[in-house]
């Protein structure tokens, strides 16, 4: 599963990618507010955060999960709550934003324009193959017996 | 307005008014924006004449078209004044983040007229514009005033994203060399803009903006961009110094070609140049590089100085810094030039003038003119602790520091030694000595706002063979290359691009990435016209201001004291041999004025 590798020990804080990003996703213009990548700064050192799929939050399980032929992650559980996404919205509409690495096959601009490789598209290895008819009897279960 | 924001926000200290005003269109055809835009209210609006600290002076920060769009370089804007410290028009330009946080808020510029009858701070974010009383913040340092300022803000990313820029003490005390410092280490430096500033008891500008900026063809506009950078980064050896060593990487070189301005331009050469090198500080103080906004080069030093004598951190020193404060002060310990540097920008003074100014007081001491008695310490070349303790005493007006506070060439008049000032109209000269690079001197003498490389940046040609060998101790063809330089760069201060990019790329790459933002194409010559205007323009303001040809002039040490040793040994600067051919290409009167000729052809009569 293609994933982006943030190296905050790379980042110049020059924002680049949000550039980047929103002139990606809206075209003729440009608006860091409504990157869905964004820098945060701590003590002289850059923190490129992204919305969505992958991000240093809380939790510590990452595995990556083939359902049905397409690769999904543990983030779809809990995305909603995660500690740092209420912050990527439209400041004008509220509207949520998510990193969907600007479309399919991923080219996200934001690893184009970065000029210090501070956000590299890297491949994860190690995916678990998982039978959607396994899933379905799962949530079954679960159904049946509620913890 | 494709690329722009758009807006003007003019603000009225004394009545405490605010407005928001159209972009005026029309005169961004004629100037682009930036210093050019900047220049034409200031001269629209400003008697020449004025008393620069009055309240009838103007303070106006002008972004271009092309700061904030992502444009390589694009994060650059003006502070346009006139200037306490020259009498002549100021333009200081800055880099950092707060330009295009201004244009995000949706403002291009902010004129500030009048003077608040209490200190205040400018508080933007969007629509929401509010003059906020700056009673807490008066006295602290430019540092202290963002610090409190985004401790106010609740969300810690809105404080973080908010870009400051602010005074320290000395631009509250009219120190004449005071500057203006924003996003805590990036300085409009030069001419006093800090202490008109602080004239108007404006103590900072907060601005966060999370509106777009338009343009024209966003995917011509990435693909101008990319170009650009491409271009740049394959210039030899430019991109990986700056990045690996920031701007100081030209110590070594300018040490070599002989100009390094060292113990006051009495000479041109020092021995000990790998104490103060940039190698040596991206060995010993420097922790990481870091971009200005949308910024690929990233050439700003984050240093850190562990020694306990100078101990601090901050960003920098950069070259001009180190061959002012540390060469011309005869100071070779790095540590204790960062530490001066990190001082100046907290306090809010310009580094190259303060060096100046110690580097003047220095060799007057050293003549036997100035003595401990006058200024309180033993203020011999090379006394970097007494250096350190001058920069509070200067921005607090304090002792001997209150005639620095003037500027070198007030304490140089003041012991009849004037000539021992060097700089000219009254500004300290930046940090290359002109005897080995003829050109430069030329540039030197002309320039508006005072003395001032980097109004013209011609030290890219001569010393780093850019675009072709030139022999820099020759003064033929220098005439038309000064000039081609100053219009080029005139053109980068007005569409907002960072001057540093001229060390690779010239004003042909400009046009794509204008005409992918604005919509509207340039071709090279309708760009240079622009720069010529502007230049026009400037030098209009200040001959009505009372300035004539015979400013146009060097210090007595660069036109007839010969460089003593290394390459330009033997040389001073043939000014006279270049002056006139300039002003005949300039289609300007013998005497420097623009002829009326000159000024319809450029629409400015």
């Amino acid at each position: 599963m293609k994933r982006l590798k943030i190296d905050f020990n790379q980042c110049c804080g020059c924002r680049r990618c949000e550039v980047a990003c929103s002139l990606n996703h809206f075209e003729d213009s440009v608006n860091p507010k409504k990157s869905r990548i964004r820098i945060y700064e701590e003590e002289d050192v850059f923190y490129p955060v992204v919305a969505g799929p992958f991000n240093n939050a809380e939790c510590t399980s990452k595995n990556i999960f083939i359902l049905d032929g397409k690769e999904v992650d543990e983030c779809i559980i809990c995305r909603a709550s995660c500690p740092i996404k209420p912050w990527f919205k439209e400041p004008d509409t509220d509207v949520l934003l998510k990193c969907d690495f600007c479309g399919d096959p991923p080219d996200p601009a934001c690893v184009k324009w970065c000029p210090c490789q501070a956000i590299t598209l890297i491949d994860e290895e190690g995916k678990i193959e998982v039978k959607i008819e396994d899933v379905k009897k799962d949530f079954e279960r679960e159904e049946e017996n509620p913890a | 307005m494709n690329g722009w924001a758009g807006k003007i926000l003019r603000v009225n200290l004394t009545q405490g008014s605010l407005k928001v005003e159209e972009l005026p269109a029309g005169l961004t055809d004629l100037f682009l924006g930036g210093r050019g835009l900047a220049s034409k209210i200031l001269f629209d609006e400003v008697d020449p004449q004025i008393e620069p600290l009055s309240p009838g002076n103007k303070l106006i920060f002008m972004t271009g078209p092309l700061t904030g769009t992502g444009a390589i370089g694009g994060a650059s804007y003006v502070v346009v004044t006139k200037s306490p410290l020259t009498g002549s028009i100021a333009c200081s330009t800055t880099e950092g983040y707060f330009g295009p946080e201004l244009k995000f808020a949706g403002y291009d510029g902010i004129i500030l007229e009048g003077k608040s009858p209490e200190p205040v701070y400018l508080s933007i974010e969007d629509d929401q514009v509010e003059l906020l009383s700056a009673s807490h913040l008066w006295g602290k340092s430019t540092h202290k005033t963002e610090e409190i300022i985004r401790q106010e803000k609740e969300n810690p990313w809105i404080a973080r994203e908010t870009s400051i820029t602010s005074i320290g003490p000395a631009g509250e005390k009219l120190v004449k060399i005071a500057s203006i410092i924003n996003d805590k280490h990036r300085a409009a430096a030069r001419s006093g803009v800090g202490a008109v500033m602080g004239s108007k008891n404006l103590k900072a500008i907060a601005v966060r903006g999370t509106k777009a900026l338009t343009l024209a063809n966003g995917k011509m506009f990435a693909d101008s961009v990319a170009r650009a950078w491409e271009k740049f980064k394959t210039t030899p050896v430019i991109p990986q110094a700056l990045n690996n060593l920031g701007t100081s990487f030209l110590v070594d070189v300018i040490n070599e070609s002989g100009v390094l301005p060292a113990r006051n331009f009495q000479t041109g050469v020092i021995k000990d140049v790998e104490k103060i090198s940039g190698e040596h500080m991206a060995e010993t103080i420097l922790k990481l590089n870091k971009g200005c906004f949308s910024c690929p080069i990233a050439c700003i030093q984050v240093t850190e100085v562990k020694d306990p004598a100078f101990l601090g951190k901050g960003e920098g020193p950069e070259y001009r810094s180190i061959a002012l404060i540390g060469a011309s002060c005869g100071i070779d310990n790095i540590n204790a030039i960062a530490k001066i540097n990190y001082l100046c920008d907290e306090m809010g003074i310009d580094t190259l003038s303060f060096g100046s100014a110690i580097a003047c007081a220095m060799e007057l001491t050293e003549k036997k003119i100035l003595s401990k008695k006058e200024t309180g310490t033993n203020l011999h070349f090379g006394n970097a602790e007494a250096v350190l303790e001058l920069v509070e005493k200067v921005a607090n007006r304090q002792g001997f520091g209150d005639l620095l506070a003037e500027g070198g060439y007030q304490l140089a008049a003041k012991y009849n030694h004037p000539e021992y000032f060097i700089g000219v109209k009254k500004q300290g000269s930046p940090a290359f000595d002109p005897r080995g690079i003829q050109g430069l001197g030329l540039e030197y003498a002309t320039s508006n706002s005072g003395v001032s490389h980097a109004l013209g940046y011609l030290v890219t040609h001569k010393i780093l063979g850019i675009r072709g060998e030139i022999d820099p101790l020759t003064t033929e063809g220098k005439a038309p290359l000064v000039r081609l330089f100053q219009d080029g760069s005139a053109v980068f201060d007005s569409v907002g691009l960072c001057r540093l990019l001229l060390l690779g790329i010239w004003i042909d790459e400009i046009i794509p990435m204008l005409e992918a933002a604005t919509g509207v194409s340039h071709s090279e010559e309708d760009l240079l016209t622009i720069g010529e205007r502007t230049w026009n323009l400037e030098r209009l303001f200040n001959i009505k201001a009372g300035f004539s040809g015979t400013d146009d002039t060097l210090p007595q040490r660069m036109l007839k004291e010969p460089m003593p040793e290394g390459p330009a040994k033997g040389q001073v600067c043939k000014l006279d041999e270049m002056l006139s051919e300039y002003y005949n290409i300039r289609g300007w009167t013998h005497k420097g004025t623009p002829t009326e000729a000159k000024l319809k052809s450029l629409g400015l009569a």
